[in-house]
């Protein structure tokens, strides 16, 4: 592999290339805050986030269930979030046997309960296995939410999803680092939600 | 349950909530739904404008360094050698992402990179047996050589098993590469680094995303040093 020496103007271009979109995320604050309070009502009634996405954004499935489970900020509350992409032997196995557009709606099927919430993540909405995860949470009752980039795919077009957050950009690394961004957002406003309203059990208006 | 609560004091160290049983915080009295509304988005539309704010400042502080170690990693990559990463937390979930985007990438070549928090199996055995402090330095000691590179991220700069390991990767003659956050912590004052890029931000996320910006361009001067182009996206 040649090594060539062409690199600081890309810097500056790498840089710019986000600006757009990180830019962008603030003109959503109102779709992102009312996920949150749908979000924030789920979990007061005992309802649980699980989220999962393919390859980047499985690891951002990851990160957000780590927010959730163990608060970054001293005295927030845990609330109960799990990780569809974390079990190896689990996405391997369905992969192997009912297909890697299973492997998401599978587990779903086994853990969620009526009042849970699903999180589907996919860069560009176009993963099947993503959109097969939210329809099943769809048939279950659960909230949907899906973060994705690009013009949203196909989870935007079959409508899967209760609240649609989409990152403006085609790039998947500028994608993965807005949703990074609205992981972060995800879980603070829940709280803000969460903590604002009365005792719990009471819901929320 | 019914009111939230808080650990009791003493019970566990002070440092993070655990859901354990302990003494109960009155309810905070109800507010009133359309402030809560407004404040969420006022808050979601400031964290949106300092992530922005952030990685500028990135780049005006940080642009040169990270040229010239997507450069040096390319070379380490162009001789045969590998990349790990590591880290703890949601820190964990960005050394998988720069395991992926390297090993599987979007676009360009696929360069050889592993994640050393991916085998829970590796990762419980030396926990369990040793301690939780060398599960990297230990993993690097087996499988790196000289000419890999070592890239550890810890917002903190403290987290003391990626110190561990950057310090055997340099021992061991790896091009290392720290990602951390505010002043720096520990990290910075290990004097050992190849690069270090500290995210001047004292808020635990706003570093995290600065991060993912950090190493996705990383990632992508080292393409183009070896010769690949981005393709035309936004």
């Amino acid at each position: 592999m040649p090594v060539t020496s062409t690199m600081h103007p890309a810097v500056g271009a790498a840089f710019l290339r986000r600006d757009r979109a990180g830019r962008a995320l603030a003109a959503d604050s109102e779709r992102i805050a009312l996920a949150c309070r749908e979000m924030a009502l789920r979990f007061r009634r005992g309802g649980k986030l699980i989220v999962f996405g393919n390859g980047a954004c499985g690891t951002d499935a990851a990160h957000l269930t780590a927010e959730f489970m163990h608060p970054v900020i001293v005295g927030r509350r845990t609330l109960p979030a799990l990780a569809l992409s974390n079990d190896c032997a689990t996405v391997t196995g369905v992969s192997g046997r009912e297909g890697l557009a299973e492997v998401f709606a599978h587990q779903l099927r086994r853990w969620a309960d009526p009042a849970d919430m699903a999180l589907g993540i996919s860069h560009d909405g176009r993963c099947e296995n993503v959109l097969r995860g939210l329809e099943t949470a769809e048939e279950l009752g659960l909230l949907t939410v899906a973060l994705t980039g690009g013009d949203g795919g196909t989870v935007a077009r079959h409508g899967v999803a209760d609240h649609l957050l989409i990152a403006a950009s085609d790039d998947p690394a500028v994608v993965k680092e807005v949703h990074v961004t609205l992981c972060h957002l995800l879980w603070e406003l829940v709280h803000v939600f969460f903590e604002k309203a009365g005792p719990v059990g009471e819901g929320m208006r | 349950m019914s009111t939230i609560e808080e650990p009791t004091a003493g019970t566990v160290p002070g440092l993070y909530p655990f859901p354990v049983p302990g003494r109960r915080i009155a309810a905070p009295a109800r507010p009133d739904p359309g402030a809560a509304l407004a404040e969420a988005r006022r808050s979601a539309e400031e964290k949106a404008a300092e992530i922005v704010r952030l990685r500028w400042q990135v780049a005006e502080v940080a642009g040169d360094e990270l040229a010239e170690c997507a450069q040096e990693m390319a070379i380490r990559f162009a001789a045969g050698g590998r990349l790990f990463a590591f880290g703890n937390g949601g820190g964990s979930t960005d050394a998988q992402q720069v395991a992926t985007a390297f090993l599987h990438p979007s676009h360009g070549l696929s360069l050889p990179a592993l994640c050393l928090t991916s085998d829970v199996a590796v990762l419980t055995a030396l926990s369990n047996d040793v301690g939780f402090d060398v599960v990297f330095a230990r993993q690097l000691a087996t499988l790196g050589r000289r000419g890999d590179i070592a890239l550890g991220l810890s917002t903190s700069g403290g987290s003391f098993n990626v110190l561990r390991a950057l310090e055997e990767a340099a021992h061991l003659g790896m091009l290392t590469i720290g990602l951390t956050g505010d002043q720096g912590g520990r990290m910075a004052g290990l004097g050992l680094l190849d690069y270090l890029f500290v995210i001047p931000s004292s808020s635990a996320h706003r570093v995290q995303e600065a991060q993912a910006t950090v190493y996705h361009v990383l990632w992508e001067l080292t393409q183009r040093a070896l010769g690949v182009s981005p393709p035309d996206t936004d």
